[in-house]
């Protein structure tokens, strides 16, 4: 993949990745490494019904953690980080630990700015505001998808508004990241796969980002490599093995996209998400082969590598291997038993010109690597993959 | 005449540049969304303190372009920080403003996505310096 003679870019990438079955056991000696001992503990209202994760990780916590905030829900609001960043006050809480999914970490990245800096967490709308490193922060993630373990932005909604804030900064990426493969042995399936397939578009779109660099590329071709053999088997078999390697796929990717960012099939499934509330892995695995013959036209030289990374080996030109590629991508989801179209998950057809407009106003069509100034080119996309 | 950057006539002759391209005037009709603030950087001893541009547009016309303090730049609904050199890379069109604002070269405070909405209204703007004859205070 050629590179410009302009190449220039930053790679961020701060956190320290500590991975091992039943490593989360370590969490107090990382917290104590990084100076502090009163952790609030950050994490999604049903992981905490639902399972005993959220107190295995207090218990190894032990006295180190001063509370327990619970109330996060997918789409995270500004009032939850506002109220966990008062009771992280009350408490006196010097660091936080997030166990969940992406939404239980970007509200933690949320309450770590106002631990550090006050206020309400809408006064930090914006990118690259803050001038220090932020409140501590070990985040533990309990799916293997969201890669905002290792990633600068938090999204937040803003629920009395119907609007997604983001907080963009490179003090707000957590310190350290355990993945503990035991925490996703009793993921469900589906969501495995989606949230698998959340990371396999992190990498691919990562690569065919206009933003793409060596680095980011290196990190996103290695993440597909490792999804293409795990993400079936680490749906049907629990296993400890084939599910950690998902998960530091997932990690690897988000490494990848925190530096060179997504593209349209983010946008879509930002939309969708939003409207139809559909799992977001799920929305991207749906998207994302349609959103690769797209752009394919442009960036074939780089999904020529991706259907190298997944495992295609043809002597054919870039541009049929480019297209393979995007097939690949809908056979790896057919094999997870995901559906693979707009209307499988209830999407009136009706609507998907609305949804086309709604997609070109997302921040990442900025990023696709074919470049979309229309919505009857997103509509394009949409009515193939309905 | 080149006019230095930044100055009160640096920012007279950007409104002018602004309202005199047609093709901001389609790509920025329908923001409606308030100021645009800039703040340099102060940069001793070329530039002793920061400086603010307040640039207020609406509909793809720029309403009024001033000087004012980084205080009341801050008030914004949308203010754009940075250094004088990342101030005069975008001048130049060496850095896009977005991917500035993404790798931290630039600090955004307000809705990054209302930006990248009106992302060709953006480079239109960064064009509209372009034509401006500027003298930067350390060449």
């Amino acid at each position: 993949m050629p590179y410009s003679r302009e190449l220039n870019f930053i790679h961020y990438a701060p956190t320290k990745v500590i991975y091992g079955v039943g490593i989360s056991k370590d969490v107090a000696v990382e917290l104590n490494a990084l100076g502090c001992k009163r952790a609030l503990l950050v994490t999604d209202r049903e992981l905490s019904k639902n399972t005993d994760l959220p107190k295995k990780i207090r218990e190894y916590l032990g006295n180190n953690c001063v509370g327990v905030f619970d109330e996060v829900i997918p789409d995270s609001g500004l009032h939850l980080v506002d109220k966990g960043a008062e009771f992280g006050r009350s408490l006196g809480a010097d660091s936080i630990v997030s166990v969940g999914g992406g939404s239980a970490i970007d509200t933690a990245k949320g309450i770590a700015i106002l631990l550090k800096e006050g206020g309400s967490i809408s006064d930090y709308e914006g990118f690259q505001m803050l001038t220090r490193r932020q409140t501590p922060h070990i985040a533990i993630p309990t799916t293997c998808g969201t890669g905002s373990e290792v990633t600068y932005v938090a999204v937040i909604k803003d629920w009395d508004n119907h609007r997604k804030l983001l907080f963009g900064d490179y003090n707000i990426i957590p310190d350290v990241a355990i993945l503990d493969p035991e925490l996703i042995r009793t993921l469900p399936p589906r969501l495995v796969a989606a949230t698998g397939m959340d990371a396999l578009t992190h990498a691919i779109e990562a690569i065919t980002s206009p933003q793409r660099q060596p680095i980011s590329d290196a990190l996103g071709l290695h993440a597909i490599r490792m999804i293409r053999e795990y993400i079936a088997i680490a749906t049907k078999d629990s296993d400890v093995t084939y599910r950690g390697m998902l998960l530091l796929a997932s990690n690897i990717a988000g490494m990848a996209f925190s530096n060179a960012q997504v593209g349209l099939a983010h946008a879509i499934a930002h939309t969708i998400g939003a409207k139809y509330n559909i799992h977001h892995g799920l929305a991207n695995s749906i998207v994302l082969p349609h959103v690769m013959q797209f752009n394919n036209e442009v960036v074939y030289e780089q999904q020529a590598r991706i259907a190298e990374a997944l495992g295609i080996k043809e002597d054919i030109p870039d541009k049929e291997l480019g297209y393979k590629a995007s097939e690949k991508v809908l056979e790896i989801a057919k094999s997870c038993d995901l559906p693979t179209r707009l209307r499988d998950v209830g999407i009136p057809k009706s609507e998907l010109e609305e949804c086309a407009e709604i997609a070109l106003t997302d921040g990442a069509i900025v990023y696709n690597g074919r470049p979309i100034s229309d919505p009857s080119e997103i509509l394009e996309v949409l009515i193939k993959a309905y | 005449m080149p006019v230095p950057f930044p100055s009160e006539e640096w920012v007279a002759k950007y409104k002018e540049a602004i309202n005199a391209s047609a093709d901001y005037k389609i790509a920025g009709k329908d923001w409606t969304y308030g100021v645009i603030a800039l703040v340099c950087k102060a940069k001793p001893p070329i530039l002793e303190k920061d400086i603010g541009i307040w640039l207020d547009l609406e509909k793809g016309v720029c309403r009024d372009a001033r000087i004012v303090t980084p205080e009341e730049a801050n008030t914004a609904p949308f203010c754009i920080t940075g250094e004088y050199d990342r101030w005069k890379a975008v001048i130049k069109g060496e850095l896009e403003p977005i991917k500035g604002m993404m790798q931290g070269k630039l600090k955004l405070k307000g809705n990054l996505p209302t930006i990248v909405r009106f992302v060709k209204a953006a480079q239109e703007l960064v064009k509209a310096t372009n034509s401006i004859d500027t003298k930067f205070l350390d060449e």
